[in-house]
């Protein structure tokens, strides 16, 4: 599958290239904000992690899936024909073992989130909420360990989806 | 004050799932933190069962059973999350100990390197913490979390070779239980709607008071029966069996090992937990009608459960004697052998008092019995695979003058199905024609039938087994077979493995006084109950 | 995995527990709504093409979820608690929260039956149930 029909910069019209210029940052905006007040409103890491993907599918869709790597990343995409180096552990694309590191980053930190619990005495999972007042700017913030939680989440979400849609959307 | 025991097994397996998966570039490493994680696991859960049940219980030199309990991120049962550690699920966790060690060390030799790179030793272990997890909760819909964290692995190692026949037997396993868990998410549903919680240990305490908390029974029988035929899809148990046979030919042998001994082993368990723990005291307002005599739950379950006993036994022993390969027949042999194990089930399900438990110790001592042996001959069956690079019956023949180990430690699993004394397997057999014996004596209906079925049973475990032995063990080496080489790490392993059998048999009192204290465990909800103290609300 | 369940605030429990007792009209909306999808569900499960029958199983799992939200009884206002708000009868926030937990895993079981469909297609040739059966 060497000679891919498609253009590395598909053949998306100019109107949904600017648009999604402008939706993708957005999208991430909102679902960094979604994730910031999941410990105790509507968001959360798994709602904040299916929109981050989202953002990038639509990258995906309307640049093609090679513009990433070789746009953003300036990487040389290697031909999937060739065979596979060494240290390629797994099928898809070279970006997808970034994206598998981001998956093994998030499970661990949600596990060791839990784990910082025991750690104290209490019981694994349990969460605490640190009320900080007077910083300059915000006031009053809440540092609730919940978020290291919903960060690793997020990052299983992530990681776990666009591996999928790297390699999926590779074959 | 909190127990981290109870819930160190879990977090075990989960640190090293997640350990071995961000190690992966390193295979060396991979391998060394994988092995060191599933010691770390067998010595949680023996520090675990030690607390639970103490030696002295195991020696018959006194000492009582203990009931642990952990309440996960804190929130008092029964709103947050209850991990319950009572000798009941303690004596499931080390029947799990002593199949997936070996299985684990198996696929080290076995799963070729590359496969093993790619995610092989996190699925078995993120496996391993959804098992540990399902035998340690105290909470129906946390089950269904624990059942999805075991099943997802799962899936992915069935289709792990990839190949047409995997792929196909992973849909059939995945779409099936991607059904079994929606349904049973409707029965969650049903018994919150109906009950007002989901803490086992509430439900008991509501079930056994219903006219105090103002709750109607009737309903919950239906949603419990919806619950059950999900755990008998987990356990293969006809009418469920038809992806059993598919998806164990079609996973890697030390996986088939673990999901005949271990996994369907976690139905068992539900269908215990559910009936003799919480639905242990509860009755109906009145009788059901439709020819069903009695009020109790447990009464009302016991001719079902003897249906599909009976269906197990027959379908999986005539399956496997018209088999020709080793997986095929080791497969549908698991449908029989279950079925063995819900025959006792029924018989305590209906029975009271002495037969009860004596049921209840009949089907855990057959339970541990067939996963040790099955797992044993699974793992067999991939030596052979190994050795001569075919399990089908018209290619082998006259292993046992050429590779005799192999051939020795496929007789000792073989029987120990049978029932040969003094292995664990004549024991299990022992005790569940005792519970039917006895259940004759007590006037149960139906008792007598259960003893026939167990005998013809048992005539087809010897039928297949001896089949088997005679077409792939004796006679002259056929070409194949001259072939073979010796893979002798796995033939040691192997064979270590079956002494292990051996070992059980003749050192059987300890097992006995464990499996006894169990099923005490398993029927006293009263003391389940006020180990877990869930508030009273309302 | 188990993490939304364990973050659920359970004070309101008590209130509004048993919710099938009073059966407004969203109940009897939702239940033909539950009946119809089950039915489609079903209907696509028995279909022969193997993306139909991945769909099938995904909508029942998600009929499931709707039942389970309608379990829980829909009363009162959304179980939200903000800082210092005032706040009447809210509606059962553990089924939200049970519900959650269920569409994570149906999510995560869903894209792997997704992608298990295209290996099959890879393998066989064909999405066709009858035929990956004959080879």
């Amino acid at each position: 599958m060497s000679a891919d029909p498609r253009p590395t910069d598909s053949d998306t019209t100019i109107i949904a290239q600017t648009s999604t210029r402008v939706v993708v940052p957005i999208i991430l905006l909102v679902a960094i904000a979604l994730l910031l007040q999941g410990h105790n409103l509507p968001g959360g890491g798994f709602i904040a992690g299916v929109l981050t993907v989202t953002g990038f599918a639509l990258i995906y869709i309307i640049y093609g899936l090679r513009y990433v790597e070789q746009g953003l990343l300036h990487r040389t995409v290697v031909p999937r024909s060739l065979p596979a180096g060494d240290d390629e552990s797994q099928a898809g694309p070279p970006i997808s073992k970034e994206f598998g590191e981001i998956f093994t980053t998030g499970l661990a930190l949600a596990a060791g989130s839990g784990l910082v619990a025991m750690a104290f005495d209490l019981p694994f999972l349990s969460q605490g909420v640190l009320f900080v007042e007077g910083l300059p700017l915000y006031g009053h913030v809440e540092f609730a360990s919940a978020l290291a939680f919903d960060l690793g989440v997020y990052l299983v979400v992530v990681g776990g989806l666009l591996t999928i849609l790297a390699v999926v959307g590779a074959e | 004050m909190s127990e981290h025991v109870v819930v160190a097994p879990l977090v075990v397996a989960l640190v090293t799932a997640i350990l071995t998966l961000g190690v992966r570039r390193y295979p060396r490493t991979q391998r060394t933190i994988s092995l060191l994680g599933i010691g770390a696991y067998a010595v949680a859960v023996i520090t675990l069962a030690s607390r639970v049940v103490p030696l002295g219980v195991l020696t018959g030199g006194g000492g009582t059973t203990e009931t642990l309990t952990y309440q996960l991120s804190n929130w008092p049962a029964p709103f947050g999350i209850s991990l319950v550690a009572d000798a009941l699920s303690v004596f499931m966790l080390v029947l799990a100990v002593l199949v997936v060690v070996p299985a684990l060390v198996f696929s080290v030799l076995y799963i070729e390197e590359f496969g093993q790179r790619i995610s092989y030793h996190a699925l078995f272990h993120f496996m391993l913490a959804g098992v540990s997890g399902s035998f340690l909760t105290g909470d129906i819909f946390n089950l269904f979390v624990w059942f999805e964290v075991m099943l997802m692995p799962s899936y992915v190692l069935v289709v792990f070779y990839g190949r047409a026949k995997h792929t196909r037997a992973a849909l059939q396993y995945t779409v099936l239980n991607l059904l079994g868990s929606a349904v049973m998410l409707v029965a969650i549903g049903g018994i919150y709607a109906t009950m007002g919680t989901l803490n086992m240990a509430d439900l008991a305490r509501r079930l056994a008071h219903a006219g105090e908390y103002g709750i109607n029974p009737a309903p919950v029988l239906g949603l419990g029966a919806i619950l059950f035929a999900v755990f008998a899809l987990k356990a293969g148990i006809v009418p469920f069996q038809f992806w059993v046979p598919a998806a164990y030919r079609a996973a890697p042998a030390p996986i088939a090992a673990v999901m005949a001994g271990v996994t369907k082993k976690v139905g068992i368990y539900a269908i215990i937990r559910l009936l003799f723990t919480v639905f242990g005291a509860a009755t109906l307002e009145s009788e059901l009608g439709f020819g069903m005599a009695g009020t109790s739950f447990l009464g009302l379950f016991g001719p079902v459960l003897f249906l599909m006993a009976i269906g197990s036994i027959f379908l999986g022993g005539l399956g496997a004697v018209s088999r020709n390969d080793l997986d095929n027949v080791l497969a549908y042999s698991s449908i029989g052998q279950v079925g063995f194990i819900v025959l006792a089930l029924a018989l305590a399900a209906t029975g009271e008092g002495t037969v009860r438990t004596v049921g209840l110790i009949a089907a855990l001592i057959y339970s541990l019995n067939h996963a040790i042996a099955k797992s044993l001959l699974f793992l067999v069956s991939g030596t052979v695979y190994e050795a001569v690079g075919s399990i089908r019956f018209d290619a082998l023949g006259g292993l046992s003058t050429k590779r005799p180990v192999i051939a020795g430690s496929f007789f000792l699993g073989g029987i120990a199905l049978v029932g040969i004394p003094p292995l664990t397997g004549f024991f299990g057999k022992l005790l569940v024609f005792d519970t039917a014996g006895k259940a004759i004596v007590a006037g149960e209906p139906f008792a007598e039938v259960a003893l026939a079925v167990a005998l013809a049973g048992a005539i087809l475990t010897i039928a297949y087994f001896s089949r088997a032995w005679n077409r792939a063990f004796w006679g002259t080496p056929s070409e194949p077979v001259t072939r073979s080489y010796q893979p002798t790490t796995m033939v040691v392993l192997v064979g270590a493995f079956a002494l292990l059998v051996v070992v059980l048999g003749i050192g059987f009192d300890p097992v006995y006084r464990a499996a006894d204290a169990a099923a005490h465990a398993a029927t006293e909800w009263e003391t389940y109950v006020e180990a877990v103290g869930p508030e009273v609300i309302e | 995995m188990s993490g939304t369940v364990l973050r659920t605030v359970p004070s309101t429990i008590a209130s509004t527990s048993a919710g099938g007792e009073a059966s407004g009209q969203p109940q009897v909306i939702l239940a033909v709504v539950l009946g119809l999808l089950f039915a489609l569900g079903t209907f696509l499960v028995l279909r022969k093409d193997v993306v139909r029958v991945v769909w099938g199983v995904t909508i029942i799992s998600q009929a499931a979820n709707v039942y389970l939200v309608t379990m829980g009884g829909l009363r009162g206002s959304v179980p939200i608690l903000s800082h210092g708000g005032a706040h009447g009868a809210v509606t059962d926030p553990l089924v939200q929260a049970l519900v959650l937990t269920a569409i994570v895993i149906g999510f995560g079981t869903t894209a792997f039956a997704l992608v298990l469909t295209y290996r099959v297609y890879e393998e066989h040739g064909t999405i066709d149930l009858s035929e990956v059966n004959e080879r």
